[in-house]
């Protein structure tokens, strides 16, 4: 692997916390392992409690891991000076509510080593980014969650970093909200931009990632394209013929390995890719008809829950 | 960006959050009536009225200025951690010693720009009155800043790991004992037990001697405060800011912000 378009390196990571003065260590993440490529927008996801806040507040320097490496533009996440080329927006956002969104843009592009000169022009542009502009001169306080949960996108913006980390970037946000989170999301990787994506909402996900990394109760059950399949890499169509006559259906499903469902003369056959066309000629020598032929994709929901089963079944053995 | 560029921004933002802090000025309102009331108390008495308005107004002045420094530094650190606003700020090229500097300046500034108004109240009232108001007096005052100075380096010390009522009791209670180590010392020389005199030098090397920043005596009575004296309060006031706000750095530099 380049190691030039390895952004993000997780190797073998393990954190315990200490529940409690005097009670015994608990271990939350248990030897991570995955990696983010240059320009990928990379999907964090898992459910609840799995490691995947813990695991972005380890690249951000905020906790400090047990054992294991990680970096981040090939900088050891300990390190300070990289930071000036990534920029984080930390779930529930709070923010000092005294200042504007002019203000509040002003001091985090300061942090990030903006010089004085520069700064009003990356504040206006960024807040024109998020669509900010026109409140950029009331108090948060008057903020919506929407409106500061794009504080928190701008403040990671604001000084024009080359990698993005988000932690939920979408929660608690309207379907219009959502959107045009996705959308900025789209347009940062379009302008060159690596983001990593902490997230449980698996729809948008699917839409905007290119990779994915699953956690589950601190382990990473699955690493790869979105559309990774399940159970293999085949790929299944589901062929629905009308007129054929249920022994011939039946013959068929076992010859072409396909699954059968359906009523009446209407029947759905889920098949493997490469049996298709032979299931077709078959079928239609016998006078069916084809009603509708469908690739299934193996979404990243059922992929999720076959990761959880899985993580979960193995936790139990 | 390295050095104090991020310091100086966060103890800014820090001093632009403490002025908003209404509860600053309440406290600072009953520090000024406090220091006007010492011109009325003052008139009760038949002889040395303008040495009892000095003692009221210098004790105000420092009652305040000490709780204000405690109220606000213990929750200078926690409350970045509870609310998470530290974790937008350290993931910007800022260290955790950075982060901790800012604020402590920050509140610093705060607390010696009250001091100043406090201490413009006193020159006032002192005027008015037709107290006395000379180079003793400004000594004092800057005394007092030297020693909210280590007062505010203890409070950030405990906040950089302590909930706020925790580093509260915390500072006060250092704040307390710092004020007498010296008269423990001297009890303890007092005596004939060799193992109480050596504890209490001890402590009196170990805990920071606060009343060596307290020249109120000498300036409400027009005692000359020799330099040596001011030197060496002023050199013991930074070394202690330095060693508390070096404990600081590195027990916050070991924290997980979870």
């Amino acid at each position: 692997m380049n190691a030039e378009q390895e952004i993000v390196r997780v190797e073998r990571l393990v954190k315990d916390f200490r529940p409690g003065f005097g009670l015994r260590r608990k271990r939350v993440l248990h030897g991570i392992s995955f990696e983010v490529q240059k320009g990928e927008v990379f999907g964090f996801i898992g459910p609840n409690g799995a490691g995947k806040t813990t695991t972005l507040k380890v690249l951000m320097g905020l906790i400090r891991p047990t054992e294991g490496a990680c970096s981040v533009l090939g900088h050891d996440v300990s390190e300070t000076a990289f930071r000036e080329q990534i920029g984080f927006a930390p779930e529930s956002p709070y923010f000092y509510d005294f200042l504007t969104g002019r203000e509040i843009l002003d001091f985090y592009a300061n942090l990030g080593g903006v010089s004085s000169k520069q700064r009003p022009d990356a504040v206006a542009r960024v807040l024109e980014k998020v669509g900010l502009a026109h409140a950029a001169d009331a108090r948060l306080r008057t903020y919506s969650k929407g409106m500061l949960q794009r504080v928190a996108i701008a403040q990671a913006l604001v000084h024009d970093p080359s990698v993005v980390f988000l932690d939920e970037p979408m929660s608690g946000l309207d379907p219009v909200g959502r959107k045009e989170i996705r959308d900025l999301i789209v347009e940062l990787n379009s302008d060159g931009k690596t983001v990593f994506m902490n997230t449980h909402i698996l729809s948008d996900v699917e839409m905007i990632c290119d990779r994915v990394a699953i956690i589950v109760a601190g382990r990473i059950a699955y690493q790869g394209g979105v559309d990774g399949a399940i159970g293999g890499d085949e790929r299944r169509v589901d062929v629905t013929l009308l007129g054929l006559t249920p022994e011939f259906a039946e013959q068929a499903g076992s010859r072409f390995g396909a699954e059968l469902s359906g009523r009446g003369d209407r029947i759905t056959m889920r098949t493997p890719e490469k049996q298709v066309s032979d299931l077709l000629s078959s079928a239609l020598a016998q006078g069916a008809q084809v009603e509708e032929l469908l690739p299934v994709r193996a979404d990243l929901e059922s992929l999720f829950l076959h990761a959880v089963e899985e993580s979960s079944g193995g936790s139990e053995s | 960006m390295t050095g104090k560029g991020p310091i100086l921004a966060i103890a800014h933002n820090t001093l632009r959050d403490a002025v908003r802090n209404r509860v600053l000025y309440v406290l600072l309102f009953f520090a000024l009536v406090m220091i006007v009331a010492s011109a009325l108390l003052s008139t009760l008495s038949y002889v040395e009225r303008e040495r009892i308005l000095q003692d009221i107004g210098f004790s105000a002045i420092r009652f305040f200025g000490a709780g204000i420094a405690i109220f606000m530094g213990v929750g200078l650190v926690h409350r970045e951690i509870d609310r998470r606003t530290i974790y937008t700020i350290l993931s910007k090229p800022v260290t955790r010693a950075q982060f901790l500097l800012g604020k402590y300046l920050g509140l610093l500034a705060t607390l010696w720009m009250q001091l100043a108004i406090m201490g413009a109240s006193f020159w006032l009232v002192s005027g008015i009155s037709g107290a006395p108001f000379d180079g003793g007096h400004l000594t004092a005052l800057g005394l007092v800043a030297v020693e909210l100075a280590v007062l505010v380096s203890i409070a950030t010390l405990f906040s950089s790991f302590a909930t706020p009522f925790l580093a509260a009791s915390y500072s006060l209670g250092l704040y307390l004992v710092g004020h007498l180590t010296r008269d423990l010392r001297a009890i303890g020389e007092a005596g004939n037990s060799e193992v109480v005199q050596s504890v209490t030098v001890w402590i009196h090397r170990v805990l920071p001697d606060l009343s060596s920043f307290n020249r109120v005596i000498e300036a409400v009575h027009g005692i000359p405060i020799p330099n040596t004296e001011i030197g060496a309060a002023l050199l013991a006031g930074l070394a202690w800011c330095t060693a508390f706000l070096g404990i600081s750095v590195v027990t916050f530099a070991r924290r997980d912000f979870r």
